[in-house]
């Protein structure tokens, strides 16, 4: 039995060993499942969004920044275009004669400054590029023009406006100047327009923090100081290429070596002037102009870790308890397992038992009626000399008694492998045992043994196998009695009570007998153990007893001392569900 | 009271033969087959005031055999007498109208006893019969 139990006891450890290992591979998969399936889906939502989001604010930024330039070239165009309008009117409204003379001239300045003083100096020039009349803070009044690139490209065109260039005064200007044919003479109206009115213009506008507006011209030199980087008539650091078509938008590394501003991506809208052929620069930094944008994906950055964490946490929680569901199911599936296997063990056991006591049984019941036959020969025989006779009928005597012996022995095997089917019904513990004790208490009596019964009045009636109980009832008081081998007296006390608590009966068999060493103490309940002398028990009352009320769902249990006697506590359960079982649970 | 006439059905010749001697020897008119079909045979043939029956014999076993007595004499007393000692047989066998169910080796003394109360019964059995027929 031990044995056995430790074999099985091992592939237990085994099979656990196995079951946790197969469960963390089950944790893992469903994690990672549960994972897949729910944040690969929100990851490629907030994707979504994110690209969504991003498109979109860089259209609206495209579509901003270009009504910025448009906004900015208009302002510029319709100052340049207002400024020469003004010199086409002094011109078309003056003859050449009248602008001769300084006086008029230093009259019509003050008119066109009269509001705002955007012009530095007017000066009429001849054909030949020599100034006629001058007003201005300069003394210029003998310089040639002849030779200088506005004057070559004025004739050509009528107007001409020019970029900002240092001239003779070394100061960034520039100038308009306005072909006029008075008769057969050809004579040149030209005013210096301030640097800072035009700069003025685009500096005081303030896009953000790092944004700025500008002219430059075709070569690529400033031709208003931008409000952070370089300077006016300086050489930007742009490469004038990638200023293609009319307008546009474009995004650029600012190189930090050229700009002395730290490196950095631009955004850079651009609109190409038509006369002159400025272009016209907003720019800002991008971070700048996406600050609004990765703000935005900062909170969708968060929200999604927020819930990948929380389905995280959610799944490992899920997973845990269902882990714990399953492994719980599976560990009373192993016991139920292990209790069927130690059933069908001990069943095969009933089984054998059961063949060689009916095989016993046949000769037995021969020698017996061999015996029967002898002694009625015997009988009537006369011619035996006494101490034959003798001799004879106390063999005869005890080859019956010695057949009595295999006989109960066999009788108990066959008790222990009996499987019948538990008839449940109301029983009256009380009035049962007491049927059981009266039989019992003439063998007792001979022994010396009182039964004494305590019995609880009005105990509840108990669903269960009377005849199965009564047999239990008989073995433990059996027992009591031969414990009382070799006293000349004793008390067997049966006593009954309702347990209120664990709802149920107790039963409590008290013997004052000789008590059971610790050591056999757990194992009392196996088949085939016993302390008896040989030929006085089977061993087998007990292990019956044990599987009969755990087939009945109750509990026995036993408590010796030696010298003192033993107390086998049964418990059955009211309402109790193990009657009707036909396996017989096996003693552990 | 007149003996019990007494049909012995044991596949065990040693042991039937024995206790048909034993039996004899007190006074019962006793008769002894080996077999379900030869025990049918004899009730058949005569008449018999209870059968001792085996329960485990090759060819027709015993609970066959008390399940065709009984329909043939139903006021036949049976008593299972077999080495198996199955409780569900023997509550089978009580079903199907056998008097007792006793466990071999069993004292000649207890075994007269138990055919006493079967011959009792069936004697019972029979008087009120024959005042049923009567009345």
């Amino acid at each position: 039995m031990s044995e056995l139990d430790g074999a099985g006891g091992n592939l237990h450890l085994d099979g656990q060993a196995v079951h946790r290992k197969s469960y963390s591979d089950l944790y893992v998969k469903f994690i990672t499942l549960t994972l897949i399936c729910s944040v690969v889906p929100i990851l490629l939502v907030g994707y979504g969004i994110y690209r969504y989001y991003s498109e979109f604010s860089t259209a609206r930024m495209e579509e901003y920044f270009q009504r910025k330039v448009e906004y900015n070239q208009n302002v510029i165009e319709l100052f340049l275009k207002e400024r020469t309008a003004d010199l086409t009117l002094v011109a078309l409204s003056h003859p050449l004669e009248y602008l001769k003379e300084p006086a008029n001239l230093k009259r019509l300045f003050g008119i066109l400054n009269h509001k705002d003083p955007y012009f530095d100096d007017l000066g009429v020039i001849g054909e030949n590029g020599k100034h006629l009349a001058y007003h201005g803070p300069f003394d210029l009044m003998d310089k040639d023009y002849s030779e200088t690139f506005w004057f070559k490209g004025l004739l050509a065109k009528g107007v001409y406006i020019s970029d900002m260039f240092m001239g003779y005064r070394k100061i960034p200007h520039f100038i308009i100047a306005i072909l006029r044919s008075e008769g057969g003479t050809k004579w040149i109206l030209r005013a210096t327009i301030f640097t800072e009115s035009l700069s003025s213009l685009l500096q005081n506008v303030k896009i953000g923090r790092s944004g700025e507006v500008f002219l430059l011209n075709e070569q690529g030199i400033y031709q208003t100081s931008p409000r952070l980087s370089g300077k006016i008539m300086m050489q930007s650091p742009f490469d004038m290429k990638m200023f293609s078509g009319d307008s546009g938008v474009r995004m650029l590394e600012y190189d930090s070596e050229e700009t002395g501003l730290p490196r950095s991506r631009q955004v850079v809208a651009y609109s190409w002037l038509k006369e002159p052929r400025w272009l016209l620069v907003v720019k800002q930094d991008q971070a700048e102009v996406l600050e609004e944008v990765s703000r935005a994906n900062r909170a969708i950055m968060i929200f999604l870790s927020i819930s990948i964490i929380a389905i995280l946490i959610v799944s490992v929680i899920t997973t845990r308890h269902m882990i714990k569901t399953i492994q719980k199911r599976d560990e009373g599936e192993e016991r139920l397992n292990k209790q069927l296997l130690q059933a069908s063990k001990l069943a095969s056991i009933g089984e054998l038992a059961a063949g060689v006591a009916h095989e016993i049984n046949n000769p037995l019941a021969v020698i017996l009626t061999e015996n029967q036959l002898v002694r009625d020969v015997a009988d009537e025989a006369t011619s035996f000399d006494g101490e034959f006779k003798q001799q004879l009928y106390e063999s005869m005597d005890q080859i019956d008694a010695q057949i009595h012996r295999c006989s109960r022995i066999t009788q108990n095997l066959l008790r222990f492998s009996r499987r019948i089917k538990s008839k449940a019904e109301m029983v009256d513990i009380n009035a049962c045992f007491t049927e059981v004790i009266e039989l019992i208490q003439k063998r007792a009596q001979t022994s010396g043994v009182q039964i004494v019964t305590e019995f609880e009045p009005g105990l509840p009636s108990i669903l269960t196998d009377a005849f199965q109980l009564e047999q239990v009832l008989l073995n433990c008081v059996t027992n009591g009695i031969d414990a009382h081998d070799g006293k000349p007296f004793g008390t067997i006390r049966v006593k009954t009570r309702h347990d209120e608590k664990r709802n149920g009966i107790e039963i409590r068999i008290s013997d004052t007998g000789s008590g059971i060493p610790p050591e056999h103490l757990d194992r009392i309940f196996d088949p085939f153990y016993t302390t008896k002398p040989v030929g006085k028990g089977t061993g087998l009352g007990l292990s019956i007893s044990y599987s009969i009320i755990k087939s009945l769902g109750g509990e026995i249990s036993v408590n010796s001392e030696v010298g003192k006697g033993t107390d086998f506590i049964i418990f059955l359960p009211l309402g109790s569900q193990g009657a009707g079982r036909e396996e017989p649970a096996p003693p552990s | 009271m007149q003996k019990a006439r007494i049909l012995l059905v044991d596949d065990e010749e040693a042991f039937a033969n024995n206790l048909s001697k034993l039996l004899s020897r007190r006074g019962y008119a006793v008769a002894v087959v080996h077999d379900g079909q030869s025990a049918v045979r004899a009730v058949d043939e005569e008449e018999f005031d209870v059968v001792i029956l085996d329960l485990r014999m090759p060819g027709m076993d015993g609970i066959e055999t008390l399940k065709i007595l009984k329909r043939r004499k139903p006021l036949v007393e049976v008593i299972i007498l077999t080495g198996e000692g199955s409780i569900e047989t023997g509550l089978d066998g009580m079903q199907y109208g056998a008097f007792d169910y006793t466990l071999k080796p069993i004292q000649l003394d207890e075994l007269q006893e138990k055919i006493g109360q079967a011959h009792q019964r069936k004697l019972i059995h029979e008087a009120a019969l024959d005042t049923g027929k009567d009345a």
